[in-house]
């Protein structure tokens, strides 16, 4: 490693360029580097979900032990599209004060189920599956799991449910 | 495992000691400038532009219906999205400030000379790429700004003397603005611009390398022939070259330290500002809308602002024709410019060249940010269907550019907020059919056919003869219509 009579070439100085080369070049690389990989990565990140409380009607129109079935369109954000889907819960009262509501997907593969009026059970079209009215409960046929029931509040005398799917066709009610 | 391990095992089957001779000890010329970092620091951010970029494009949907909303999904609910937008945004902007810094230091210690005719003009080709890179770069979100700007570039393609509509029809993909203009911005955007970049900038180092880093230029003019054409030059130089470089210094770490200290400080700029002022996103583009004045971005203002300054019958040839031969001079430049002086201040024609030059686009520049950009705001009554076409069309041509409207607009023509005051239609329509029957100096373009219809000028003068100023509807207009003599068959 020579000495220029100018000095231009000193030991000091290469070993701080050196160092600078590997110093720059770890800082641009971070730089540029963390906000890439947390935006490629974002989708990874937990995001808060937000609640969405739908409007099922005042809670005196409802028939005690006669299930109604309430449709409603849902919004639903997919990345920058916005889509619609229609929806359906069935609800349940005995009272007019205590409310159930079921997600109107059957558990074993999402079909829409139905009432059966003779026979006094929920019963999903698809592979024959029954559900008892009352509480959800497998009464025949291959559904892992009793129907999902939603959260309910009532406010001012009208029944919301917070809409959430689950998984299909395990025992366990995970959210989708 | 060991690292060293590993790098023996490289070693023996790569030779890689050998490639770190060639590559990195190699010894370069003594007393190189600050200046001479300017390429690497132009790499380092093309680099930085490719992370962001490749980032972003898994967030973007090149259609009309969804490019702006995926923009803004990136903004709202993408980890980091704005601040990654924001990098590639200033990115842009100061890759190409590093490039045009990169050519005016080339230029100014003329190592476009012999022998680096071929890498100038490959440098040549990068520039013109970055500035192809915004062009296209602008379009994608698909707002206000991107969609009008990119309106009245093309428009300027079009105005390309024989092949102007076939230009036009080739940058749209048909004969509007649209879906397929979008789609083909993002494909030369993405994937053909990026594949001749990098070849380009490969074939630009790998002459580098072969013909070393340019010397100062006064190791290369003490006792050189005159011109770079005499049949000594070229052993001249060789020897010249040979003796600059025995200064002992060395590409590492003498000169790669500079180009990371520098380099590191671009990305640094970059992010600071990507961070505190992010990147703009205007309104969704609404090709209805008739008040939006569009402005392009600010390395394209100089071409912009001399539109503005030209009579209207030398447009065309301004806007297509000046770029053109400067492009084209600029890569004929090492094939005609053959003298050896290679200081500035031994060049007085280069230098003047420069000074024009730089202070010319300065100057465009100064003018054009003077200018107001806001959108207009119209006084007067409901508008008939005819007024509004030609307010439409008062927004296609891109008339705000020079005229005031409601104090919105250029102020290079006159003031237009009352012109329905002073004119009728009928005067108007002649006028703006041929205005050099009536001012033979004016800089009004002329839009008699081809340029516009004879029933799109009678909108366009409808539409004016109806600006009466700000709530003045019930002042009477005293028109000062005088017709020039007709002209003889």
């Amino acid at each position: 490693m020579g000495m220029t009579p100018g000095g231009l070439v000193s030991s000091g100085r290469r070993a701080f360029l050196k160092w600078a080369t590997g110093v720059g070049g770890f800082v641009s690389a971070l730089l540029a580097g963390i906000p890439a990989v947390r935006a490629f990565l974002s989708p990874t990140f937990r995001h808060r979900r937000q609640e969405k409380w739908i409007r099922l009607g005042e809670v005196d129109q409802f028939d005690p032990e006669v299930p109604t079935k309430v449709d409603f369109v849902d919004t639903v954000a997919d990345a920058w599209v916005e889509g619609r889907r229609l929806r359906n819960v069935w609800i349940y009262t005995e009272d007019n004060e205590n409310f159930t509501v079921y997600n109107g997907r059957c558990t074993h593969l999402g079909c829409n189920y139905s009432l059966d009026t003779d026979k006094k059970v929920f019963r999903c079209p698809c592979h024959t599956g029954f559900f008892d009215l009352k509480t959800g409960a497998v009464l025949g046929g291959p559904p892992p799991r009793p129907l999902d029931t939603l959260a309910v509040k009532v406010e001012g005398g009208v029944l919301y449910a917070e809409y959430q799917d689950y998984r299909l066709g395990v025992p366990d009610k995970i959210t989708a | 495992m060991n690292p060293m391990t590993i790098f023996r095992w490289l070693d023996e089957r790569l030779d890689l000691r050998r490639a770190k001779r060639d590559l990195l000890d190699r010894e370069v010329p003594d007393r190189l400038t600050w200046w001479h970092t300017l390429g690497s620091a132009t790499l380092t951010v093309f680099l930085v532009q490719v992370i962001t970029g490749t980032t972003l494009a898994t967030y973007y949907s090149p259609s009309p219906d969804h490019a702006y909303d995926s923009i803004q999904f990136l903004g709202r609910s993408v980890a980091s999205g704005a601040l990654l937008r924001g990098i590639h945004h200033w990115g842009a902007s100061l890759m190409v400030v590093l490039i045009v810094a990169h050519v005016i230091r080339v230029f100014a210690v003329g190592a476009y000379k012999y022998p680096r005719e071929i890498n100038w003009v490959l440098g040549v080709g990068l520039f013109l790429i970055v500035m192809g890179f915004s062009f296209t770069g602008y379009l994608l979100p698909w707002d206000q700004k991107a969609y009008w700007a990119t309106a009245v570039g093309t428009n300027i393609a079009g105005t390309t003397p024989l092949i102007g509509g076939a230009l036009v029809a080739l940058l749209r993909g048909g004969s509007e603005l649209g879906a397929a203009t979008l789609a083909r911005f993002y494909a030369f955007h993405v994937l053909w611009l990026p594949l001749l970049l990098t070849v380009l900038v490969a074939l630009h180092l790998i002459v580098v390398v072969r013909q070393g880093i340019a010397a100062r230029p006064r190791d290369l003019e003490v006792g050189a022939p005159r011109t770079t054409r005499d049949p000594s030059y070229p052993s001249y130089y060789r020897d010249a070259y040979a003796a600059s470089k025995r200064g002992g210094v060395r590409f590492w770490p003498d000169i790669l330290g500079k180009d990371a200290i520098v380099s590191a400080s671009a990305v640094l700029v970059i992010v600071l500002l990507a961070a505190l002022f992010g990147a703009p996103l205007e309104a969704p583009a609404d090709p209805t809308d008739t008040a939006y004045i569009p402005r392009p971005e600010w390395y394209f203002l100089p071409v912009y602002q001399l539109l503005k300054l030209v009579p209207g019958s030398m447009e065309s040839l301004v806007a297509v024709g000046v770029p053109t031969v400067f492009v084209v001079v600029l890569l004929a430049l090492p094939f005609f410019d053959r003298g050896s002086k290679r200081n500035l201040l031994h060049r007085p024609v280069a230098m003047v060249s420069l000074a024009l030059v730089l202070g010319g686009a300065g100057f465009l520049i100064g003018a054009a940010g003077r200018a107001p950009a806001e959108a207009a705001v119209e006084g007067g009554g409901p508008l008939t269907s005819i007024q509004r076409a030609g307010r439409a069309l008062y927004q296609s041509q891109q008339c705000g550019g020079c005229h005031l409207m409601a104090g919105q607009g250029g102020e290079e023509g006159p003031d237009l907020t009352a012109v329905g005051l002073r004119h009728s239609a009928g005067w108007l329509h002649s006028f703006l059919e041929s205005p050099s029957r009536f001012h033979a100096e004016s800089r009004m373009p002329a839009y008699g056919p081809p340029a516009l219809t004879h029933q799109e000028i009678e909108e366009l003068a409808q539409y004016l003869a109806s600006r009466r100023g700000r709530g003045a509807t019930d002042v009477a207009p005293q028109f000062y219509d005088t017709f020039p003599p007709p002209r003889r068959p």
